[in-house]
This record gives C-alpha cells, sequence and structure tokens, in this order.
C-alpha cells in the first residue's frame, strides 16, 4: 500500500490530535501516528521537530523535560488551553472541509 | 491573540538570548529520538549498528533538521541586530586602540557640547520647575526712554505692582518676587543663604502643595506689613532640621525678622530659581516692612520681579498692550506724586512680556549671549569630532574592502552590509555618548564655576534632558560617521578589491578623508583664532589701569541684623573694626568704606560757579569716602590732598576731583582752591582741596570717567564697612580677616569679608568667559585634528609602504622619505589653515563688539596659530615619517 503525503498544513493538526489524549514526546507522537493511521501516514520525522517548535512558539504547546517510560530524560509536549481550542477550530474547520470536498466529488 | 504574540516573543527571544541552550536542547531531542527509533529496530532483531543506521535515515539529516528548526525560530529583526551587534563588538574589540579613540574623541565632542547645553538649556530654555502652564506666563519688564536711550527695567516697585495689577484686564494671575542672599539662623551657623521674598499668589503658578502644614495666604501679605511666617524650602528642611514635622511653629531668624514656620514646599519646588534653592520663602510685605512703611505708597524701591499669567484666549500682543497702557497710567501717577519725573511724552513708558527663562529677558545682556557663543563653539567642537571619526571609520572600512567584498561575494546583502557597519557606528556613538557624559558634567561644573553667580546653577547638572541631549546627539553622530564609511564599503568595487592584495597596485589616497582633514583643520583654526582674540582682549581688559588696586584690598561689610545700635554706637564699632584690622600683622591700612566702584554709582546733582550746564560736561561720579581711602585702596593723589581726618562734619566742606574732572571743568587751569556747590547755587562752596588720578568705577573702557570724592562724614552718610588693604594677595587673607574681625561684632550681627577684585571681576567676566572656552574647544578641536591629520598620514604610509619600498631600493634616502611624509601632512594642514584663517575673517564682523582693544583681524594672533597649526601638523606627521623611513626594502617589495 502506498504511503499518503500529508497535504499542507495538516501535520499540525495531527500534532495537535495526538497530545489532545496525552503529552508525549516527540518520538512517541510520530509512533502514535503511524500506529493510530495504520502505517497510511508516514509522519516525515524530519518535519516533525521542527513542526513542535512552531507550534511551540505559537503558544499551543508546551515543552518540559521529564523522565521518559523507559527512565530517560525526553522532552515532553503537553496540549496548551490555546492549543485545545486551536485543535478545535482546526478540526471544526477539517472536517467541515472534507464534508465539502466530498460533496463535490460526489457531485452527478 | 496578544496571549500569542506574548508566547511567540518570549520563544524568540529566549532562542536569542539564550541559543546555546536551545540548540543544546535539540541536539538532546534529536539524540533521544534516534535512541528510540533504534530500540525499536533492535528489538525487532536488527543489529545495533545497522538499528541506529536506519534510525538515522528514517529521520534525516540531523543538521537539515537543524537549519529548519532554526527558520521556525526565526531570523527575526531581533536576532540580526543582536547578530550585528556581536559582530560589531568582536571587530571593535580586535582593534582596541582604534576604537578607543573614536570613543574618546565622540566623548569629548559629545561631552563638552552636552555640558554647554545644559548650562544653556537652564539658562534659556527651561521654564521653572513644576510651573503649571508655563506656556501662558511671562515676566513683565518696564521701559522707557532715558538720557536718549531706550532703558529696560525688570524691577517693579510694589506700588507699581498694585496700580498694574488693578488697571489690567488681561491677566489671571500676577504675583511678585526678589530672591536675595540675607543672613538666616543665629550665631554660630548663621549665614548668607538665598531667600525667596514672594507674593503669597506665587505659589498659585505652579502645580505644587506643601509637603508639610501650608503655604501663606494673601491675608498674611499684605502692605504695610505682612504677616512673618517662612516657608521652609523641602532641601533646606531636610538637611537643617532632618525633614522632623514639629518644625511647624518654630521659629527661623531670616534677615532682621523671626519668623513662624508654617509650611515646607514640597521636592523639587524651587520658587522662579533656575540652580539654587532657596532655604525658605517669606512674604513680600513681611520682608518689606520690616525696612520701612510707606513702600506701598510710592515709587522709591523697584525690587520686584513680575509674573504675570494671560487669561486663555488673550493674544500676547493684547497683554503686552493692556498692560502698557496700565503703565502709562501709573506712571502718570508717579508723575503727579513727583513732578520730577519725566513725563509721558519724554519717557514713553511701555512695557515687555519676556519668556520666563533667565536668559530670554530683555535685559540679559552678557549672560543671554555668551551661552550662545559657546554653545555654537561647542557645535563646532562636535563637527571636528564628528568629521574625526567618520574619517576612522573610513580608513577602518577602506582596510576592509577586502573583508567586505569577500562577503559580498559570498552573498552577504548589501543590506545587511549598511546594517553592521551602522551598528558599529552606533555602538561607537553610544559609547562615545556614556563617555561624554562624564565629560559634559565636568564642562558644566567648569562652567559654572566660572560663571559665579551671573546665573547660579547649582545641584545635578546632568539631568533627564541632558541625558537625552546626549543620546540624541550621539545617534545622530553615530548615524552621520556609520552611513558614509557604510556606503563607501558598499559601494566598493568587488572584482577590483578582491583582485587587488592589501596593498594597491597603486596608491589612491582617499578624498573624502582628506577633505574631512582640512575641514578639522580649518575649523580648529578658526576657533584658536577666536580664543587668541579673546585671550587678547582680556589681556587689554586686565591692563586698564582702575585707579585703585584690588588685587591687594578686601571689602569688609557688616550686617546688624535689625540690631538697634545708635548712630554712636555704630561709628564706635566702625572705629574699632577699623582700628583691629588696621593692628593685624600683614595689614598695610584700614578704612572704612561707603562706595564701592562698580556696585554703587551716585551723582548728585552739583553747580559750578561760571560754568552754565554742568551737566552737559557729566556724568560724573560721586564717592564717598573716610579718610585714609586713597592710601588704602591705592588711588594717587596727584594735586593738594586727600580727604583726611580734618574734614569733619560743620568744617569747611572739602572735595576731590579727578585728573578728568578737573580737565572737564576747569580746563587749563589749576583746579585747587576751586569751587563746587553740592546741589543748588545757594549751598556753599565745597573747595578742591585734592586732584586724584583718574579711576573705572562703571564701565571698563579707556574713556577716562569724571568722578570726585566727598568725606561721608561731612554729608553725615554712615558707612556700612571696611576697605582693608593686605600686603599679601587679598584672596588668601580673607578667612583670616575675617575670624578676627568676627570677635568684634556684637550679638546676631556678623561681618563678611570679601576680595575687592571679586567685586570688580564681574565686569571682566565676559572677556574671561570668552577667553577659557575659545581655548578650551580651540585647544580641544585641534588635538582632534591632529589626531586626523595623523591617521591620514599613517594610513597614507602605510598605504604607500610598497612605493617607498621602491623608492629605497632605487636609492632614496631617509631624508627624502621623511621629507615626502611630512610634505604630506603639512599640505593638508595648511589648507586647513587657509580656510581657518578665512573663516575667523569672516565671522570677524560679529566677532567684533565682543572683543576689547582688539582687532578682530590681529595679524598677530593669526600669525601664532598658524605657527602652533603648521607645529602641530608637523608634530603628528612625525611619527609616520619616521615610520616610512623604517620601511625595510626588502620586506615591503615581498609582502603579498
Amino acid at each position: 500500500m502506498d504511503r499518503l503525503d500529508l497535504p499542507q498544513g495538516t501535520l499540525d493538526l495531527l500534532i495537535l490530535k495526538a497530545l489532545s489524549l496525552q503529552p508525549q514526546h516527540g518520538w512517541a507522537i510520530s509512533e502514535r501516528l503511524r500506529q493510530v493511521s495504520r502505517a497510511m501516514v508516514d509522519v516525515p520525522q524530519g518535519s516533525l521537530y521542527p513542526a513542535l517548535h512552531r507550534l511551540e512558539r505559537r503558544g499551543w504547546i508546551s515543552a518540559n523535560w521529564g523522565p521518559s517510560d523507559n527512565n530517560r530524560h525526553a522532552k515532553f509536549y503537553e496540549l496548551t488551553r490555546a492549543g485545545r481550542k486551536q485543535l478545535g477550530a482546526e478540526v471544526d474547520a477539517w472536517q467541515k472541509l472534507t464534508t465539502a470536498v466530498s460533496l463535490v466529488l460526489e457531485m452527478r | 491573540m496578544l496571549g500569542r504574540l506574548w508566547s511567540e516573543l518570549r520563544y524568540r527571544v529566549r532562542a536569542i538570548v539564550r541559543r546555546g541552550a536551545v540548540e543544546r536542547d535539540l541536539d538532546a531531542e534529536l539524540a533521544f529520538h534516534l535512541q528510540r527509533e533504534a530500540d525499536k529496530y533492535v528489538r525487532a532483531g536488527v543489529p545495533r549498528g545497522e538499528a541506529e543506521r536506519r534510525a538515522r535515515i528514517a529521520l534525516g539529516g540531523v543538521e537539515r533538521i537543524k537549519d529548519d528548526d532554526r527558520d521556525v525560530r526565526g531570523i527575526g529583526l531581533l536576532e540580526i541586530v543582536t547578530q550585528d551587534l556581536r559582530y560589531a563588538v568582536r571587530s571593535l574589540r580586535l582593534t582596541p586602540g582604534f576604537t578607543l579613540a573614536v570613543i574618546m574623541t565622540l566623548g569629548l565632542g559629545i561631552g563638552a557640547t552636552a555640558g554647554i547645553f545644559s548650562v544653556i538649556d537652564r539658562i534659556m530654555f527651561r521654564p521653572p520647575a513644576l510651573m503649571h502652564d508655563p506656556a501662558t506666563v511671562s515676566r513683565a519688564f518696564m521701559s522707557y526712554e532715558l538720557r536718549g536711550e531706550r532703558a529696560v527695567d525688570g524691577y517693579f516697585e510694589y506700588r507699581r505692582y498694585l496700580d498694574v495689577q488693578q488697571w489690567t484686564h488681561s491677566f489671571s494671575q500676577m504675583a511678585v518676587y526678589a530672591d536675595a542672599k540675607m543672613a538666616v539662623g543665629v550665631g554660630q551657623d548663621a549665614g548668607e543663604m538665598l531667600v525667596g521674598r514672594a507674593s503669597a499668589n506665587l505659589f498659585s503658578f505652579f502645580d505644587v502643595r506643601p509637603a508639610l502644614g501650608r503655604f501663606y495666604s494673601a491675608s498674611e501679605d499684605t502692605p504695610p506689613a505682612g504677616a512673618l511666617v517662612a516657608v521652609l524650602s523641602y532641601p533646606y528642611w531636610q538637611s537643617r532640621y532632618g525633614g522632623r514635622s514639629d518644625v511647624l511653629g518654630s521659629t527661623i531668624a531670616i534677615g532682621q525678622g523671626a519668623y513662624t514656620i508654617i509650611g515646607v514646599a514640597p521636592e523639587g519646588f524651587a520658587g522662579m530659581d533656575v540652580g539654587e534653592t532657596p532655604v525658605a520663602w517669606v512674604p513680600v510685605n513681611a520682608y518689606a516692612g520690616l525696612r520701612n512703611h510707606t513702600y506701598a505708597d510710592n515709587y522709591n524701591w523697584g525690587w520686584l520681579a513680575t509674573i504675570v499669567r494671560r487669561k486663555p484666549g488673550v493674544s500676547l500682543a493684547a497683554a503686552t498692550a493692556d498692560i502698557s497702557t496700565a503703565y502709562r497710567r501709573s506712571w502718570q501717577a508717579e508723575r503727579d506724586m513727583d513732578p520730577t519725573v519725566a513725563p509721558l511724552a519724554v519717557a514713553q513708558p511701555a512695557m515687555a512680556l519676556a519668556p520666563t527663562p533667565l536668559g530670554r529677558s530683555p535685559d540679559a545682556g552678557a549672560e543671554g549671549r555668551i551661552p550662545f557663543w559657546v554653545g555654537a563653539v561647542a557645535l563646532v567642537t562636535l563637527i571636528v569630532a564628528g568629521a574625526n571619526v567618520a574619517g576612522l571609520l573610513l580608513a577602518r572600512a577602506f582596510r576592509r574592502r577586502r573583508e567586505i567584498a569577500l562577503r559580498l561575494a559570498l552573498g552577504v546583502g548589501r543590506g545587511r552590509l549598511v546594517g553592521q557597519l551602522l551598528t558599529e557606528g552606533l555602538l561607537l556613538a553610544g559609547a562615545g555618548g556614556l563617555t561624554g557624559l562624564g565629560v559634559g558634567w565636568a564642562v558644566a561644573a567648569g562652567f559654572t564655576r566660572l560663571y559665579g553667580d551671573a546665573a547660579p546653577l547649582g545641584g545635578g547638572l546632568v539631568d533627564a534632558r541632558t541625558v537625552i541631549f546626549c543620546a540624541v546627539i550621539a545617534l545622530v553622530v553615530g548615524l552621520a560617521t556609520g552611513v558614509a564609511p557604510a556606503l563607501f564599503g558598499a559601494r566598493s568595487d568587488l572584482a577590483a578589491a578582491l583582485k587587488a592584495g592589501a596593498r594597491e597596485g597603486t596608491y589612491q589616497r582617499s578624498r573624502a578623508r582628506t577633505v574631512l582633514v582640512v575641514v578639522q583643520g580649518a575649523l580648529s583654526t578658526a576657533l584658536l583664532i577666536a580664543a587668541g582674540l579673546f585671550l587678547r582682549s582680556f589681556g587689554n581688559v586686565r591692563a586698564i589701569p582702575l585707579g585703585y588696586d584690588v588685587d591687594h584690598t578686601l571689602v569688609a561689610d557688616i550686617n546688624l541684623r535689625g540690631m538697634k545700635l545708635s548712630t554712636d554706637e555704630q561709628k564706635t564699632l566702625l572705629r574699632r573694626l577699623t582700628d583691629e584690622a588696621a593692628a593685624m600683622p600683614g595689614v598695610a591700612g584700614a578704612t572704612q568704606r561707603v562706595s564701592i566702584p562698580f556696585a554703587d554709582f551716585e551723582g548728585t546733582g552739583f553747580t559750578v560757579p561760571g560754568i552754565d550746564s554742568v551737566r552737559r560736561l557729566g556724568p560724573f561720579g560721586l564717592q564717598l569716602v573716610s579718610p585714609g581711602y586713597f592710601r588704602t585702596v591705592g588711588t594717587r593723589i596727584l594735586a593738594g590732598r586727600a580727604i583726611d581726618s580734618t574734614d569733619r562734619l560743620g568744617g569747611p566742606l572739602s572735595i576731590v576731583v579727578s585728573a578728568e574732572m578737573a580737565h572737564r571743568l576747569w580746563p587749563g587751569q589749576n583746579a585747587l582752591g576751586k569751587c563746587i556747590k553740592m546741589g543748588t547755587d545757594s549751598m556753599p562752596c565745597s573747595t578742591v582741596v585734592g586732584v586724584a588720578e583718574n579711576t573705572i568705577t562703571r564701565a571698563i573702557s579707556h574713556q577716562a570717567e569724571a568722578n570726585y570724592y566727598l568725606a561721608a562724614e561731612q554729608v553725615s552718610r554712615p558707612t556700612y564697612g571696611l576697605y582693608v588693604r593686605v600686603l599679601g594677595r587679598a584672596a588668601d587673607d580673607v578667612e583670616r580677616v575675617r575670624r578676627h574681625l568676627q570677635t568684634l561684632m556684637p550679638g546676631v550681627s556678623y561681618i563678611t569679608v570679601e576680595p575687592f577684585s571679586d567685586l570688580v571681576r564681574g565686569a571682566e567676566q565676559s572677556w574671561q568667559i570668552g577667553a577659557t572656552m575659545f581655548t578650551a574647544l580651540g585647544v580641544l578641536a585641534l588635538a582632534l585634528a591632529a589626531i586626523g591629520i595623523y591617521s591620514v598620514i599613517a594610513y597614507n604610509v602605510t598605504q604607500r609602504t610598497h612605493e617607498i619600498g621602491v623608492r629605497i631600493a632605487l636609492g632614496a634616502r631617509v631624508l627624502n622619505l621623511t621629507g615626502l611624509v611630512l610634505r604630506d601632512g603639512l599640505r593638508l594642514g595648511v589648507i586647513g589653515m587657509g580656510i581657518g584663517i578665512a573663516l575667523a575673517l569672516i565671522a570677524s564682523r560679529w566677532l567684533s563688539p565682543l572683543l576689547f582693544d582688539e582687532s578682530p583681524r590681529d595679524p598677530v594672533v593669526v600669525l601664532v596659530v598658524a605657527g602652533v597649526l603648521v607645529g602641530v601638523t608637523c608634530l603628528a606627521s612625525a611619527i609616520p615619517a619616521a615610520r616610512a623611513a623604517r620601511v625595510d626594502a626588502n620586506e615591503a617589495l615581498r609582502a603579498d
């Protein structure tokens, strides 16, 4: 099965969603996204970190160093209140977009 | 939205300020990721080494991620600026000598200007502290025709103030004040301090509330005698009373009165004073009432400065017309009382409303003009300094053009490059500005000391306004000096610069730098010529014989502070003081004093039998003297005798005239024995018993004054103090004499002693200030110009090392080489000097009224300055010349 290229801008949405469940470190986010998408979405690991830092800069996620599950030092990201709001807005927009796109595609 | 902006800002600032930490963070994060990814593969059975390789592939290039990440962090404006700053600091640290030279040059230039600004600002521009809406407040000045000239008079009689207040309608407020040194305190800590005598409504001109207690009210300030109440100033309350609140209700001795303290003015309030803060304010009427009880009924005592506030909507012109009308009415009222007052048609009285700062008043005189001159000179010095710095930066840019070209070739934007050079300029200017603040403080302090009492400027001389001024000047200079090399750098021809070695194929002078050096030379020449002219003027002033010896004479004044001594008691006191003073070791003589030259000018009318109109021959100045006067102050008697102890009250009247007066009244005749009638023709004769040498008592000039001397005792004038002649320098004996005489003073009274010369120096002050300031700034400018010439010549020598090497190889001798370099320097110096002399000649028109007995084109001064300039130019070029002579031909030719 071919892997999907992520449309522009969706990586942010996926990261926010992944973080909405619990704080994660970078690697865990990429693993989680791959598992959940049944490996259909290949998160480009190289873009993950710049994306994380961009979200951090915007104040949607915050970062803290803490012990990981295997007791090593890892940088954990967590959704902020602003991030939660942003996630809601982006999910909303995404659903409207997909609905609209499907409607158009089902056009006869 | 705001939260997000804040977050962005915090993130970026952290990214910039803690760049190292952020980068380490990222490294650690990526390392952790790689490890976990590798672990995953290992768990799936891949060998460790292979697993790590796969993990790295999956992540992609670490460096690229870091790069992307940096983009995320943003090379914002802030980071560019900090980068440029880092770069500038680093490159400036590489050349500490250059950096120091630039900072010092700027510091001196900015400092001199800022220091003088702070003085000018106080005198010319700054309204009194805390004044409410100063734009609507003016000081009123009276003017009238007097002996064919328009006299300006800023001191109102109390009655005049009442008249004007009553007969005008354009003003919402009007107040009078007169600040003066008065005796404050009693016993040991009594001293002369500044006291504000102010009408009660003066306080309402300001946005102030008392720090403690209350201000006095109008009902406490009414003629014929106000209430004896005082409002302390904040600093005096702090320093003298330790800020205690129980000070209210206690009394303070001021002058002849014991005033009850009823309040303390707030911090920062100094009344109408720009410099020193008075220790206290007392009602005008309280002070005046202690002196006499008729001050509010007549126009005899003009002593009050008047300020007015225009009603909203009243123009300055309308207000001036209104107050002038009132003044005319008041003038007429005065004439009705005293028919000797000139009629309106002759006097043409009018009022002028001037801004409150001291230097902007119509009678500001020299005090107002000098700061402007000095300010202009300081500005010229600043330009010289700026030109110097621009020259240094240009040289630096030129030396760095390879580096710059390389960076351009590597793709650094020209804008960015200009930005970097600008940053460097601004950084230097900033450091120079800070240095300048220090220098400025010193300059202002020196200037204030020089100015003396003419403009009391105590307190913090470097304040917010001066700091802002320094910052603005530094910014302008930084931009100006930074832009020039920046433009030069950005324009430089890439290919040519890269191709050429550090040595040019052909040696080229930098025209811009040459021009800058010539400008410096020209301006410093002009300044030095002005300095020379003022120095000569000052010398000429000093050389004028005053006709009395101020350098060895002290003037002592007694202040009885209202102690009621009978005439006899006072006479006895003064006689004892005189005897005691005369008996002191190191004292040559003492006499009771009445008049003081330059301070007192009287000219009671007199008639001379046989001369129709004595007035036409005038003016005649009267000095009242005691026996021993002429010997004590050193005025020689040319013929006859001096006023002596035989000239008693009731005895035959004696008069001593100056040689000039004798000449005017009886040309070609012997004046001795002639008759002068004091007052009208019916008075008895005063016989001329002596002719004294001419003296200067009014204005320093060559014009001989007609003066005459009467025995104080014969006109029943009390004496107030002494002249004491000492053997050494008068200034050295002030304290010794004062301490000794003070022991004779009864009760709360005290005696002040000052050198006679201090009383006369005021008249010489403008030349002294001119000489000092022009000399100081001229020398500063010359030093800067010398640095400029040195750096240009030194730079040229470096540039020509190759050429010089060739010359040496071809057999040039040391003398030829040094001559070559010296000629280079001299050419610059002489061109600058020529332009400077031309400038000075052009400026001579404005300079000449400020000089004394000195042509503004004095060839001696021009020649001396030219000599100095040539000498300094030679010195400045000598070091590079010596270096040129030491050039090793081998090395020079092989280099590069």
